[in-house]
């Protein structure tokens, strides 16, 4: 009977597995489609996508519309390909995503180690900038960034992008630091480090599962934001998405689908980068504050 | 003046007053212990020292120094934490020099001292491993070893025994006293253990509520404890209280009270002070630690006043060196401490012996000792 059972038990245990797995593929399939029919499109020749199926694999394989989309193809009125403008959202983005992140980190450490009067309302504010529309500020900040002569510049893009960053990723560093022993910054205190030794020596070591998640998370939204970077930027400081949107757009006669596909697989390709590399970290970092004692 | 004097040290958090005018003076190698339950205020005192909490009024001063206003890290101090708090991120070589380091001190200097510190606490073979992989009574020496190391005028320890196991604390204990003797160090220890603070101290510091309750050797603390807060805190099983009333009789002050059937006992009082005198006619509470009641056999043969009475034996608790033997007194369960070996049973009519040289008496009312 026993024997019996336990393989009955077994078997259910197999079919419902089977079954799982079968939804789950189903699934993963339906979400990659958009990313396959992109990546398939972008090595044909624009006379098989014109020509019939989009579903199809490719009769020719050809790597000419990810030249063209990176070093050829027409952005506005220049024919420079996307490659101009990936250099301007690097420089955009790195510096944004290291000094919102930092400067979130000492937030939190401020907000969580240094307590004082009204910090919970600064934290209230802070947290505030986080839930703004951005179109509100859209016109304030055209103004703030013509009076500091930051209009227009890769500059004045990253300071956009660290202040609005800057309300996550403080939330993030003060939830992590909200649980670290503050008896370890009184021995430091006591052992005669200062308030940045503390921070340098202490604190940020500790800190590499949120950091990841604060770069990724900040990495993400400014690499991929379109609104500051049409609102903000000029020609010679446009980032990547802003480039991919005048490439689609500014086609003369024949829209060149498979160019505009390899663009768009271009533009999104260091996000998903980042996220492949560091992603694991990701999850561990955002329940680091909460499973930890 | 002391090697660390408190005077009249206060502590408010707003309107709140925390610790109550506090006059403590620490002399050089003394080991001071801070006793008292939770919210006595006693880490706050700690912290103050510390200059980790700052100081409302009065004034705390090391070596004649005054310490008001003063960073931690210049008071040259030392404070070995309840957590530890080493640093996770760093080895243990590098958590003992670490003070050191941001004190400008040269590599080689801070090589020996760490030597030094790692042969005094043995703790050479662990100094590349890091916090994490050690075990608790490993982590607390290198704690110390960190304090150690600085070579400071004050230790301050904030209850550093607390997340060992019972018997690596006391294991732990034995080490620090042996530490104290041998470095002859100036010792403030917080703790809430009052074993902990009999053990160790030279003297002790009982609080509650914010204000020294009593300052005094241990000796003087477990035998004339100032109050009925001192009297139950210290000393485990905790002192007997029983309400008694005082009497005049021919041989002098008497303490009356009944016996576990009802029947009247006389406990006279030898040499009894003129306070106590004045008490006659008056209930007042006598106390009576577990070992000054005992079986007639076990009792103190030095003592000079020991009186036997009659008294029914409600519960016997055998705990290996004693016997714990609990019996009523005016009315009280009283717990008294028989000889391993006596063969009582619950029910059985038994003899005591209670040492009245040892037996305290507080006046109920004020809840102060009557000398």
């Amino acid at each position: 009977m026993a024997v019996a059972s336990s393989d009955t038990a077994i078997r259910t245990g197999r079919i419902t597995r089977t079954f799982l797995y079968l939804v789950l593929l189903l699934f993963a399939l339906f979400y990659l489609l958009p990313f396959g029919v992109m990546v398939v499109n972008s090595v044909k020749p624009l006379s098989e996508i014109t020509g019939g199926n989009m579903m199809a694999l490719p009769k020719v394989w050809t790597f000419e519309p990810w030249r063209e989309a990176w070093a050829t193809a027409q952005i506005g009125v220049e024919p420079t390909g996307l490659r101009p403008y990936f250099w301007n959202s690097i420089k955009m983005v790195v510096p944004a995503v290291a000094i919102s992140t930092i400067l979130g980190a000492l937030n939190g450490y401020v907000l969580t180690k240094w307590r004082f009067k009204y910090d919970t309302m600064t934290f209230g504010f802070m947290l505030f900038a986080c839930f703004i529309p951005f179109q509100i500020v859209l016109i304030p900040m055209a103004r703030v960034l013509g009076l500091t002569g930051m209009a227009g510049s890769t500059p004045g893009l990253v300071f956009v992008h660290v202040i609005f960053g800057l309300g996550f990723t403080t939330l993030y560093f003060k939830n992590y630091y909200q649980v670290f022993p503050t008896e370890l910054i009184r021995a430091a205190q006591i052992d005669g480090a200062g308030f940045f030794r503390i921070f340098q020596r202490i604190l940020l070591p500790s800190s590499g599962p949120i950091i990841v998640v604060s770069v990724i998370w900040q990495f993400t939204n400014i690499w991929n934001d379109f609104l500051f970077g049409a609102s903000f930027a000029d020609l010679d400081s446009q980032p990547m998405t802003v480039a991919l949107n005048n490439l689609v757009n500014s086609s003369h006669g024949v829209k060149q689908y498979n160019v505009h596909f390899a663009g768009a697989i271009l533009a999104a390709l260091p996000t998903l980068l980042v996220y492949i590399v560091a992603g694991r970290y990701f999850v561990r970092g955002l329940m680091a504050g909460s499973v930890k004692g | 003046m002391g090697f660390l004097d408190i005077n009249n040290a206060t502590k408010s958090y707003g309107s709140v007053e925390v610790l109550h005018n506090v006059d403590i003076q620490v002399e050089e190698g003394e080991f001071l212990v801070l006793v008292g339950p939770s919210g006595c205020g006693k880490s706050t005192l700690l912290n103050m020292i510390a200059g980790l909490e700052d100081i409302t009024t009065g004034q705390i001063a090391i070596k004649g120094n005054a310490m008001n206003g003063v960073h931690p890290s210049n008071r040259n101090i030392a404070m070995v934490f309840q957590s530890y708090a080493l640093y996770p991120n760093m080895s243990v070589g590098q958590n003992i020099t670490f003070g050191l380091e941001m004190h400008g001190v040269p590599k080689p200097e801070r090589e020996k001292a760490m030597a030094e510190v790692a042969k005094l606490l043995q703790i050479e073979p662990l100094l590349d491993r890091k916090p994490g992989q050690l075990s608790g009574g490993q982590r607390q020496r290198v704690a110390m070893g960190r304090a150690l190391v600085r070579d400071p005028d004050v230790f301050l320890f904030d209850e550093p025994l607390s997340n060992l196991d019972a018997k690596l604390r006391v294991d732990m204990r034995t080490e620090i006293k042996k530490l104290h003797q041998k470095l002859g160090t100036t010792i403030v220890y917080v703790t809430h253990d009052q074993i902990e603070a009999l053990t160790l101290s030279t003297r002790i510091a009982v609080m509650n509520g914010g204000y020294v309750q009593q300052l005094g050797t241990p000796k003087e603390i477990y035998d004339t404890p100032a109050n009925l807060f001192v009297a139950t805190f210290m000393g485990s099983p905790s002192m007997n209280l029983v309400s008694v009333k005082i009497v005049e009789t021919d041989q002098g002050i008497a303490a009356q009270t009944t016996n576990g059937h009802g029947k009247t006992i006389l406990l006279p009082f030898l040499n009894a002070s003129a306070e106590l005198k004045s008490y006659a006619g008056q209930t007042v509470t006598l106390g009576v630690r577990p070992e000054a009641l005992t079986d007639p056999g076990g009792a103190d043969r030095d003592a000079a006043n020991v009186v036997e009475f009659d008294s029914r034996v409600l519960v016997t608790e055998p705990a290996g060196s004693d016997t714990f033997v609990t019996t009523t007194l005016g009315g009280t369960e009283c717990n008294a401490r028989m000889r391993a070996d006596v063969q009582v049973r619950p029910g059985d009519d038994v003899r005591f012996a209670i040492n009245m040289d040892k037996a305290v008496v507080f006046d109920p009312k004020t809840e102060k000792r009557i000398s």
